[in-house]
């Protein structure tokens, strides 16, 4: 039992950490109303992941070979441009809100972005959910008296992911302003940098980028095949052997999203606090 | 933006696409299946510097998931499929795998020599 839950809690865990954000992210902009964007997201995603688990199953052919891995990688590198746009797009907010006691914004122009929500949801589900999806299956259809510990505990992975989702929106309501947009924004540039780290590295196993030597061996201090290193490579892309293109990438994305995301601006037009909407969604 | 995005998220797989269509064709192809949990062989040797293809079949009943961390491989393999999983060229060492789902059981490594 102990095995199928921590497998399924590591594969929903960063499903139920995105879905947190985001949702705790349009309570804090005073956007509950939008909440159905995220959910719809999440909902589609969980559709798809089916659909994904359906067709690796039931398809066959040289296109099954190749085609979930390109998908695979391609949904990596999608979600980073989305979690950077999203930390692009938290930053103005949190400009513009900055002084602003009622923290208004112009929920008719906010709406026109809010697909980008809908957008974080659904990659955060889709990315790991076939893999779920399959493997809850896997143990379902398995099922003999002995073996119901594996599904309680693959089902109990998945709802404890969820419970855990749930107590980060609600800290997220806790944080004063400044602070839920600077800690959702570390948080998700460390998640996108992993991603990207993983995307290279998916690439690498693949064939397309040269590996090279590893450039270490951690594996001694954290093994990433232990149940701590599984869910650190899971969540920011600790490798306990990385690869040089990983490990570049890796920093390579950190400091441009850094520089992007956290760095002053010195230029801000005073006006900005005064008319939260001006800059934040242009 | 909506193009913007939809425009590096096409940019991406054609990348990817033209990546495959530039690789070498037809590696040595290796059999390799999973029956009770299991691998079998557990042990698979290989010629350094060469890239591979693993033919993994699934006789089991329950879909399980070739994977190794070192050579950044993840894998699902349907119940009764065969997959084509294409390993890069390796440097002499050992590469241990695992069947994700049933990670007490399904083990073996590649010898790379």
């Amino acid at each position: 039992m102990g095995a199928t839950f921590v497998v399924t809690l590591r594969e929903a865990f960063e499903a139920a950490l995105l879905l947190g954000i985001v949702y705790s992210y349009l309570e804090r902009v005073g956007a509950r109303a939008q909440y159905h964007w995220v959910t719809l997201g999440g909902v589609l995603g969980l559709l798809a992941s089916v659909l994904a688990g359906l067709a690796v199953t039931f398809l066959s052919g040289p296109l099954l070979d190749l085609g979930p891995d390109l998908v695979a990688a391609a949904v990596m590198f999608f979600a980073v441009a989305l979690l950077t746009w999203h930390g692009w797009w938290m930053r103005q907010h949190a400009r513009a809100v900055k002084g602003d006691v009622q923290r208004r914004i112009d929920e008719a122009r906010a709406t026109q972005r809010l697909w980008i929500v809908a957008l974080v949801a659904f990659t955060g589900v889709f990315r790991e959910g076939a893999e779920t999806v399959l493997f809850l299956w896997g143990l379902m259809s398995q099922t003999t008296i002995s073996s119901w510990g594996g599904v309680t505990g693959g089902v109990l992975g998945v709802v404890v992911a969820a419970v855990l989702g749930w107590a980060i929106f609600r800290g997220g309501r806790q944080l004063s302003l400044p602070r839920f947009f600077a800690a959702t924004s570390v948080l998700l540039v460390v998640v996108a940098a992993g991603l990207f780290s993983t995307g290279i590295g998916k690439l690498i196993g693949l064939g397309f980028i040269p590996a090279g030597d590893p450039l270490w061996d951690s594996s001694g201090l954290l093994d990433d095949h232990s149940v701590v290193g599984g869910f650190l490579s899971g969540l920011t892309g600790y490798r306990a052997r990385p690869t040089a293109p990983e490990v570049i990438g890796y920093i390579v994305y950190l400091v441009g999203a850094g520089l992007l995301l956290f760095t002053p601006r010195t230029a801000a037009p005073a006006t900005d606090a005064a008319r939260p909407s001006a800059g934040a969604l242009s | 933006m909506t193009r913007r995005l939809t425009a590096a998220f096409l940019v991406a797989i054609a990348a990817v696409v033209l990546a495959t269509a530039a690789r070498a064709a037809d590696p040595k192809e290796i059999p390799i299946t999973i029956e009770n949990n299991r691998f079998s062989p557990e042990e698979i040797k290989v010629k350094a510097g060469e890239p591979f293809v693993l033919v993994v079949t699934n006789k089991d009943k329950a879909p399980e998931e070739f994977e190794s961390k070192d050579l950044r491989i993840e894998k699902v393999v349907p119940a009764g499929k065969t997959m084509k999983i294409r390993v890069r060229a390796l440097k002499p060492g050992t590469y241990p795998f695992v069947g994700e789902y049933h990670e007490k059981t399904a083990k073996g490594r590649i010898i790379a020599e």
